[in-house]
């Protein structure tokens, strides 16, 4: 529709019912009360239990402030500057220096950039040339800095729980290992460590294994790929070759069907999938043509509207890959194999097993869903339809799946001819040694209860005292193993954990910031890892360690540990595998180490025939679950994994993508199967409508697997398949161990324990770690949990009708209402002739030749107050210095993974509260993702219909708007508008009224309620990580999002000092940079050929609230899914 | 106040009434302070802006501000020397004024540069000697001393014409370093909103000596990219002489820096982050 246009845009989806939570469709007047309120009950009290002890330093306060005030009239305090004795040459004081490293997770890396301020590492971000990143971040990436300053971390070496020294360390494990000069080949060893990709650690290790022959070499990880590894090899026999690894190519997958495999948020290749994955669903006018896409070519950005693709999720819990999904199946996990069987028989694929029961909606999706990976949509009714060409769709399952639903897909992906294409196999950068690695933790176990082995090093975090599954009683093994004083344990790692404690000795590990090493990405490209800076605690990485004990063939053995150099070891790995001249070979060192990655080092991607018998030993397909038992499903928590971020704060209180919970974990389940254990009850009884309004009183269930009995708050998601129960793993770690964070001594968990949420482990067991069928029932306990989801609702009383205004301003559309009215996302409006004036609120970039053809200062409306505008009030500008900063986001391809909100966090100094706080609606959060659900009708029959349930993701920050309601009303000025549009916030000007917030319409202003110093402003570990550009804001201080304008103003200078303008993509904010999907973009509005005017200038955009004529720079693109017609509604 | 009806005449009769007790209480301030009180109601708002003004005057003071302070150093550097005497050039210890928001303070090397050779068995050069011996840091006082919340760039400053001596003062006169400027807002404000009194040309910068009243001419180091425009050719100014008015001379310094107008300048993003 042309902006001109008076036509009233159709607009269905609009009105179609959106809720944000269960609580909201329970519409009780506590509900509506709480959505008004501005902060939920309590959060503006101070309700804390007056005691003694606070009253004393209350008034010690006050009668300090009233007696020191007259000594401390100076602006600021003396303080010393402290320079270099002699400057390191590259730096230059007040300049932060970005360095390129790898984040390891799970045995792989991603690649980042690492800010260093004056040598402390400050912020993570994704490396724009890394394959694994494309400059996405995941969460714990980001997150991994805070590791780095954790106060918890370990400091020295301990034996038997006493401090000692890493000397006697390695001595005491030489005296086992060698006798004299020689290697003692009788000894028994045993390494325990993750997955690990790093050739030079791997080749260490098999030089262990080679010098002792009895050795063993045990990879174990609580949340692993291993039946992804078997069901490649099933697919491909792979008995003769190297093991094989597939990934995906999602920017040339027209149609996908995700088998639970949350392939966007979780995995180590989920942040380049989801840039691939968004790529696809970027509509964009000039975006890329069909022969772009299959050049495999990055730019332009986005597609055109033929060229979306088309996302089938089945999966038990919903996930963020499912929610994003065009069409989404909630299926009992162990119906998955069948599902996947039928449809197989359906494509024509040759040699599956027999097709068991299935669902009546399962059956329903089976004939259209094979028909769209098999065929293209007809153009004309009654035409034949022609096929689909091979190598444009994908089937990804998760990695918890059996292996035999793993080799199954592979045979549907080469039945589709997608091997090769969108399924890029290739030998697994994994390292194993033939003969002597397995994952065999229990037979580990019985051997150290046995006492059959010498030596046990076990190295990583993989933690598995506390990560074992419950039939193998690792931690009592080790206990006595470790008692044993002819025995040797040793234990590297960043944290004194429960496995830690256990062994003989522990050695403190280096953080990845802290050491030299290697490690492989997604695809197999090797990258360097540097070290930022030496290492705080003195702390050793496992390549040192294995250093100090292993005799090279070329190195003694009776060479002290100290005198090699992790670089120099990582150096040989690599002067060996490049092979050329000295020379060449520094150049190419120094490449590698500064792009972040081994250039070439991926693995050539190989086209296998799938094996004969693919499908040998697959187990029968099950028959529909019967009334009695509920499918437990465990699955690794989106934050804490398992359980290793337990003491990250900005992990545990992010609210989890999707369910919004922070603080703990909960079983989640289907409004159905909550009806039938009569949990859902207690569940609104106690929350009056207000259930997701920060503290939510749930009940509790007990959950009975194999006699051992865990109790887990409830927690009713709409979406979840009926009939199961998904529970994280990660949460619940003991007091004493991880540290400040992950024990609360005042608030327990629900098994009255001092820990964050409840440990799922105990139900778990190594044949059944996914899936398991469990008895459940109702106790009458109940459980506070903090959950975000209500908080800073966008609602208003209408001030004639005194009603409830509700908004929910998300606004989305299928891609057939886009290309019939691609305008449709703008405003409905109340009456035709305000179309054009309320789009016309959307800040639009100017006209390229410069002038304002409709008013003197701008083409759009004039404001509706009497100041003049800033630009008017600045005529001495150049036109290369008047900006116009501006920000949209593209809901379509936003997955709602977070990633933001950390990389916020981690920029911005955002303190961590604590769940009591977030219970009040305090935490402080600067960009919150809304998340909206969407039913065939707004109640509680709308929410029990799973497989209708659609949702969406909104990411809410301060949109500065050009007319903001937060400014006329502060009575100190201290937020006021800026030039260049920003709503700058001064801290120092604040005194704490919170008009400014109760006058924002988009709720995103945060108040300082405390100083939040039991978390971190006391900690002095924490701040050495802060962000020396942002202030830190103390109590009674208002804080908002400010497009990062530390940033703008960095760039600012330079540019200014340099006499030029601002280049486009100069300034990517936090939350831009790490976006995974690059659903978000940054730039001046005044340069029409910046993306952010481009963004804006698509139909889809629209501005959030526009209505009020606030005028937001920042503006959001409508979320466009492209369901399929033939598919069941 | 004092009360005339009951402070003569019938006092026993009142007395003997115990109901009526409270009229004998004896009064608090004698009637003679009358006069006092409406004295003292007059001069409220006078005292309370005398308060007023001695408190501005006390936040401005040098006491408060601290400016002609010279905080007691490690090292009894002298700028009048280094500076005034031997002509050393500010950039050759402060190098990263011109590339960095922190203009450094020179670590122990730069010192020693001239210090293993002259003067290298001085009293006075002590700490530095052990400073470099034992690798071990100068610990200064910071002089100007900005809270924390003011983001204070000197690279920016430098670029804009913004000379070392306009805050910092005559530091060739001084023996050892002192506070030269109050740092309050209102002393930042005021160049902000009126930039063309203070800037000079680049050339100029470092110069302690500078004076826009003596006469000069424009050096193609005075202007963007040493005078080259965008078509290629050379500013005009070049080899013209300078104005010895600081208004017009700023006017036009202003703009051929790229000096923002006052509005942008006291944007509060500026300095507040």
């Amino acid at each position: 529709m042309k902006p001109d246009s008076t036509d009233t845009p159709t607009n269905e989806s609009v009105a179609s019912p959106m809720w944000r939570g269960l609580d909201e469709l329970a519409a009780s007047p506590e509900y509506q009360a709480a959505a008004l309120n501005e902060f939920p009950e309590g959060a503006t009290e101070f309700a804390d239990e007056p005691s003694r002890r606070r009253f004393l330093s209350l008034m010690g306060a006050s009668l300090a402030l009233a007696t020191g005030v007259g000594c401390n009239l100076r602006p600021a305090s003396q303080r010393k500057i402290v320079p270099y004795t002699t400057q390191p040459d590259e730096m230059t004081p007040g300049v932060p220096l970005y360095f390129a490293s790898s984040a390891s997770f799970g045995g792989y890396g991603q690649g980042v950039l690492v800010r260093s301020n004056e040598g402390r590492p400050t912020k993570i971000e994704g490396n724009p040339d890394s394959p694994s990143s494309l400059g996405g971040a995941s969460l714990h990436s980001l997150a991994s800095i805070l590791d780095l300053y954790d106060p918890d971390r370990s400091r020295g070496v301990t034996h038997r729980g006493v401090g000692a020294g890493y000397d006697e360390a390695i001595a005491a494990l030489r005296a086992k290992l060698y006798s004299g000069a020689a290697a003692n080949t009788s000894v028994k060893v045993r390494v325990l460590t993750e997955t690990t990709t790093s050739p030079t650690f791997g080749a260490q290790i098999s030089r262990l294994l080679t010098a002792f022959p009895n050795s063993q070499w045990i990879q174990y990880e609580a949340v692993s790929s291993a039946n992804a590894r078997v069901g490649i090899a099933k697919a491909f026999d792979t008995t003769k070759g190297p093991a094989l690894r597939a990934t995906y190519d999602f920017l040339k997958a027209d149609i996908v069907l995700s088998l639970d495999a949350d392939f966007l948020t979780s995995g180590p290749g989920h942040v380049r999938y989801s840039r691939d994955f968004a790529d696809r669903r970027k509509i964009r006018q000039n975006g890329k043509e069909a022969a772009d896409i299959a050049a495999g070519k990055r730019l332009p950005e986005g597609v055109k509207d033929d060229h979306v693709n088309r996302l089938y999720a089945v999966e038990c819990m919903p996930t963020n890959t499912g929610a994003v999904a065009d069409h989404r199946l909630p299926q009992l996990s162990a119906q998955l194999e069948t599902f996947a069987r039928a449809l197989a028989v359906e494509l024509g694929v040759t040699g599956v097993p027999a097709v068991g029961a299935l669902t009546d909606e399962a059956k329903a999706w089976i004939k259209p869903l094979a028909a769209d990976l098999r065929s293209l949509p007809s153009k004309k009714d009654g035409e034949k339809p022609t096929d689909r060409p091979k190598g444009t769709t994908v089937v990804v399952v998760g990695d918890h799946a059996p292996a035999s639903l793993h080799a199954l897909a592979f045979a549907i992906n080469a039945h589709l001819g997608n091997i090769g294409k969108t399924v890029r196999l290739a030998s697994s950068p994994e390292v194993t040694v033939a003969g002597k690695t397995s994952n065999d933790l229990k037979k580990l176990s019985d051997e150290l209860a046995k006492k059959e082995v010498d030596v046990l090093l076990v190295i990583g975090d993989a933690n598995p005292a506390f990560t074992a599954p419950a039939d193998i009683d690792f931690a009592s093994a080790l206990q006595m193993f470790g008692e044993d004083k002819t025995k040797f344990s040793l234990h590297l790692g960043q944290r004194q954990d429960e496995t830690g404690v256990l062994c003989e000795w522990h050695v403190n590990e280096a953080h990845d910031l802290e050491a030299w090493g290697d490690i492989c990405g997604h695809d197999g490209t090797a990258a360097i890892q540097q070290p930022l800076i030496a290492p705080l605690h003195h702390g050793k990485s496992a390549i040192e360690l294995i250093a100090a004990v292993v005799k090279d063939a070329k190195e003694d053995p009776s060479v002290p540990a100290s005198a090699r150099d992790p670089r120099d070891m990582v150096r040989a790995t690599w002067r060996s595998w490049f092979g050329k001249s000295a020379g060449e070979f520094e150049r190419f060192w120094q490449e590698s180490v500064r792009a972040g990655f081994v250039a070439g080092s991926a693995p050539a991607a190989v086209t296998p025939a799938l094996a004969a018998n693919w499908a040998a030993d697959a187990p029968a397909s099950p028959p529909l679950r019967g009334s009695g038992d509920y499918e437990l499903n465990i699955r690794a928590c989106p934050s804490l994994h398992d359980g290793r971020f337990a003491n990250n704060g900005w992990l545990q209180e992010l609210p989890k993508p999707l369910t919004k919970i922070s603080w703990d974990n909960a079983a989640f389940l289907s409004p159905k199967t909550a009806d039938q254990l009569g949990v859902a009850e207690a569940y609104y009884n106690f929350n009056k409508g207000a259930g997701e309004h920060g503290r939510a009183e749930v009940g509790v269930i007990q959950i009975e697997v194999g006699g051992k009995k865990i109790n887990a708050p409830v927690w009713i998601l709409p979406g979840h398949a009926d009939g199961a129960i998904t529970v994280h793993l990660g949460h619940g770690r003991d007091g004493g161990r991880v540290g400040r964070i992950a024990t609360t001594p005042d608030e327990l968990n629900v098994d009255g324990k001092p820990a964050r949420g409840f440990n799922a482990y105990p139900v778990r067991t190594s044949a059944a770690p996914w899936v398991v069928s469990a008895k459940v029932t109702k106790t009458d306990k109940q459980y506070v949990l903090s959950c975000t989801q209500g908080h800073w609702a966008m609602a208003e009383k209408d001030p004639i009708s005194g009603k409830l205004l509700d908004r929910k301003p998300v606004r989305k559309g299928s891609l057939d209402e886009y290309k019939h009215n691609p305008s449709f996302a703008k405003i409905p409006p109340t009456a035709t002739g305000e179309t054009l004036e309320i789009n016309q609120n959307i800040p639009l970039p100017r006209p390229k030749d410069g002038k304002n053809h409709h008013h003197a200062h701008d083409e759009r409306l004039h404001p509706l107050n009497m100041y003049q505008p800033a630009e008017v009030l600045s005529p001495g500008l150049k036109d290369s210095q008047r900006r116009r900063w501006g920000m949209a986001i593209d809901l379509s391809a936003c997955t709602g993974c977070s990633a933001c909100v950390v990389a916020c966090i981690s920029e911005n100094n955002i303190p961590v509260v604590g769940k009591r706080q977030v219970t009040r609606g305090r935490e402080m959060h600067w960009i919150r993702i809304d998340r909206y659900y969407e039913s065939v009708t707004a109640d509680m029959k709308g929410a029990k219909d799973a497989a209708a349930i659609k949702t969406y993701f909104q990411p809410v920050m301060c949109v500065q708007c050009e007319n903001a309601p937060c400014e006329i009303v502060c009575p100190v000025g201290a937020t006021v508008h800026s030039t260049d549009g920003l709503n700058d916030m001064t801290y120092n000007r604040c005194v704490g009224t919170r008009y400014c917030s109760n006058n924002c319409p988009y709720k995103v202003r945060r108040f300082n309620f405390l100083t939040f110093e039991g978390n971190d402003w006391d900690t002095d570990t924490l701040k050495l990580g802060r962000n020396p550009d942002v202030s830190v804001r103390s109590r009674g201080v208002m804080e908002k999002c400010t497009f990062c304008v530390q940033r703008i103003r960095g760039a600012e200078i330079v540019a200014e000092r340099e006499f030029r303008g601002i280049k486009d993509g100069e300034i990517l904010t936090a939350c831009q940079s790490a976006c995974p999907s690059g659903a978000i973009v940054f730039g001046d509005l005044n340069d029409a050929d910046s993306a952010v005017a481009r963004w804006k200038n698509e139909p889809a955009n629209y501005g959030l609230l526009a209505e009020l004529n606030t005028r937001p720079r920042l503006t959001h693109m409508a979320a466009i899914r492209n369901p399929n017609p033939a598919m069941p509604k | 106040m004092a009360c005339a009806y009951y402070s003569e005449g019938t006092t026993e009769s009142v007395r003997s009434d115990p109901q009526e007790r409270w009229l004998t209480m004896p009064q608090i301030f004698p009637k003679a302070l009358n006069p006092v009180t409406k004295m003292l109601i007059l001069a409220a708002p006078l005292l309370a802006g005398a308060t007023g003004v001695t408190g501005a005057a006390f936040y401005r003071s040098s006491y408060a501000t601290g400016v002609g302070e010279t905080p007691p150093q490690p090292v009894a550097f002298s700028h009048s020397h280094h500076v005034g005497q031997l002509g050393i050039h500010c950039v050759y210890c402060h190098t990263s004024v011109e590339g960095s928001g922190f203009a450094n303070v020179p670590p122990t090397k730069t010192c020693m540069n001239c210090h293993q050779q002259i003067w290298q068995g001085a009293d006075l050069l002590e700490p530095v000697r052990n400073s470099y011996k034992e690798n071990k840091p100068i610990e200064w006082l910071r002089v100007h001393n900005l809270p924390h919340y003011a983001y204070f760039n000197h690279s920016i400053h430098v670029a804009k014409g913004v000379g070392c001596a306009t805050c910092h003062g005559r530091l060739d006169h001084m023996n050892l370093t002192m506070q030269n400027s109050t740092l309050l807002m209102e002393w930042c404000i005021a160049c902000h909103r009126e930039p063309e009194k203070h800037i000079r040309p680049k050339t100029e910068v470092f110069n302690m000596q500078y004076d826009p009243k003596k006469p000069a001419v424009w050096a193609a180091e005075d202007f963007p990219r040493s005078g080259k425009l965008a078509d290629g050719t050379l500013n005009e100014h070049i080899g013209k002489p300078r104005p010895t008015s600081q208004k017009e001379l700023g006017l036009f310094l202003k703009d051929q820096y790229h000096v923002r107008d006052a509005v942008t300048l006291t944007n509060c993003s500026m300095c507040h982050r």
